[in-house]
């Protein structure tokens, strides 16, 4: 058993880590909006703690759970404002043109801790300071944090907010019709996953111990997407279920291309080919499951009238 | 053109304009959908507007619903100006419509529907909601009692729970009232609420506008291609023709109308 944690605990985390991240991408989504940006907020919270950590704080390891939670909280707020000052004018834009918006500025901060001194150039920011002993035991914050965001997706969809974003995803005309300001609450989907990727990249940087311009990439963008298409973008448990499955899917693939007696290209291609795979999977997942793989039918939502007769 | 408009405006000195167009103009590029209408709709009145297809009925609704802006011209409600507002602010004012061609959120139930439309009679934001604390709660009762009771006034509500793609035509029309009646507007605009309705239907229709109005006490206009149905509902038709107002005033005199007939009604 200590075998397997020792050897499993980091993907244990990656993939909460991977739900989070699809959660974050769903969140615009619920209001229709298919916005890339999660990995730039996401790289950005990684930024803030570990420049906090590694150049504010100055601490002796192991680093305070205080302070990291303390980092979590100015991560997204960091994000939560940029994600204001971003959403209201990137989300005038419909369809793809706000998704290559949404690329744009991932690549612009991308460039932009590639080139600055404070994000440690295209070297990064290495040696973040350690609150836990093992990788395993980052479960003690991300475990709660994946419960609260779940139950909080959870209960948005059955409130008025929530069924604002509804609304606009279902058609954004009719929204406004009756009464709903779609610039608002676009902007405020949006922003709401803005600090949760900011939120996840705070306790990310510790957790990955270096932090640096790889983070927040296009290809991120596509990984993320392929947790919320492929997962299911009809209801939370979608990204959620689909972040943990696609983070795991790189550590399957290498298991099976281990496998004794696979000619030498397929084992090459199950190692290295994981984009090329997620690819084919949105294109095929998005034919045959234009809802996803969890689906609000699949759950079969009781009844919500009852109580109320 | 002179705009017959004076005659019917005598009838009803007593009353107060709720809308009023002031020399309302929009073009699309080279077409002018709508050309320098002016007329004012009183309040308590049902109102139809009528014309062939492509006079630009639906344009005008637009306009005053701000889904589009006018290229001139004035859209006053209660005397204030509502030209320049967008689609939520006008909703908000008390001026709900359904669609011509049903735009329902088709992938929600029948409840959620209604529900949804009660926006701006609710306050609570995302904390409040998300954690249940105060006014959230009571608001969610009664958001959901209220979108019961509207349903069951349009006689959906043994299929609240119902996807409203799933519904058949005429009942997705009801709908769509009982969605807009749940803004508590004071004007309600309904875009051709009669068609794919039978005749048996349209009658029950026509009943129906007649008891929202008293019930709610609501001003209604109306577009309609079904000439009886809008002869004999409407206070007051005005008549559209490529653009352009050609008739306004009580439906026995729009019915002798000229214009109206030439352009429209034809000749038997």
């Amino acid at each position: 058993m200590n075998d397997f944690v020792s050897t499993y605990g980091f993907l244990f985390v990656s993939m909460i880590l991977g739900a989070m991240l699809g959660l974050s991408l769903y969140l615009p989504l619920m209001a229709g909006q298919l916005s890339l940006a999660s990995p730039g907020f996401y790289a950005l919270g990684g930024y803030v703690a570990a420049i906090l950590s590694t150049k504010v704080f100055q601490v002796k390891e192991p680093f305070p759970i205080a302070l990291l939670l303390l980092e979590m909280l100015i991560a997204g707020i960091i994000c939560g404002l940029l994600g204001v000052i971003v959403g209201v004018p990137a989300l005038r834009l419909r369809g793809i043109y706000l998704a290559i918006a949404t690329i744009a500025f991932v690549e612009i901060l991308r460039v932009l801790a590639l080139n600055l001194d404070v994000t440690g150039g295209a070297v990064g920011i290495f040696g973040i300071p350690q609150p836990f002993q093992s990788p395993i035991e980052y479960l003690w914050i991300v475990l709660p944090l994946l419960l609260i965001s779940m139950a909080f997706v959870y209960r948005l969809e059955k409130i008025r907010v929530g069924r604002a974003f509804i609304a606009i995803r279902e058609d954004e005309l009719a929204a406004d019709s009756m009464g709903i300001n779609p610039t608002y609450y676009k902007a405020l989907a949006f922003t709401l996953g803005a600090i949760l990727a900011g939120v996840v990249g705070a306790i990310s940087a510790h957790f990955l111990n270096t932090w640096n311009a790889r983070q927040g990439t296009f290809d991120a963008s596509i990984i993320y997407l392929t947790f919320v298409l492929i997962g299911g973008s009809r209801t939370f448990l979608g990204p959620v279920l689909g972040g943990m499955v696609f983070t795991a899917l790189p550590e399957i693939l290498r298991a099976i291309a281990d496998t004794p007696g696979l000619p030498v290209w397929l084992a090459q291609f199950l190692r290295d080919g994981r984009l090329i795979i997620f690819g084919l999977l949105i294109v095929i997942g998005t034919r045959f499951f234009p809802q996803g793989l969890v689906t609000p039918q699949l759950l079969k939502r009781r009844s919500r009238s009852q109580a109320n007769r | 053109m002179p705009q017959p408009q004076l005659a019917d405006s005598i009838s009803n000195l007593d009353r107060t304009p709720v809308l009023e167009a002031r020399g309302l103009t929009r073009r699309f590029g080279g077409l002018i959908a709508v050309n320098n209408v002016s007329f004012s709709v009183n309040e308590g009145e049902i109102f139809g507007l009528i014309g062939p297809n492509g006079a630009g009925k639906t344009t005008l609704f637009n306009l005053v619903t701000g889904l589009i802006h006018p290229s001139n011209g004035q859209m006053l409600y209660q005397g204030d100006e509502i030209s320049k507002l967008r689609p939520h602010q006008i909703a908000k004012k008390g001026i709900a419509r359904t669609f011509q061609n049903i735009r329902l959120f088709a992938d929600l139930s029948a409840l959620e529907n209604v529900m949804i439309a009660q926006h701006i009679h609710t306050k609570s934001g995302v904390f409040t909601g998300v954690l249940g604390l105060p006014p959230a709660p009571r608001e969610e009762q009664k958001t959901r009692s209220r979108a019961f009771e509207l349903l069951e006034l349009v006689g959906l509500s043994d299929r609240a729970d119902e996807k409203a793609s799933n519904f058949p035509y005429g009942d997705q029309r009801r709908l769509e009232i009982a969605r807009a009646l749940a803004l508590e507007p004071s004007v309600l605009l309904l875009d051709e609420p009669a068609a794919g309705m039978n005749p048996n239907e349209k009658q029950q229709l026509s009943d129906f506008i007649r008891q929202i109005r008293q019930q709610f006490n609501l001003t209604i206009l109306l577009i309609e291609h079904h000439v009886p149905l809008v002869m004999g509902l409407c206070d007051r038709i005005a008549v559209l023709n490529f653009g352009q107002l050609i008739a306004i005033g009580n439906p026995a005199d729009v019915k002798s109308d000229q214009a109206v007939i030439e352009a429209y009604l034809g000749t038997d």
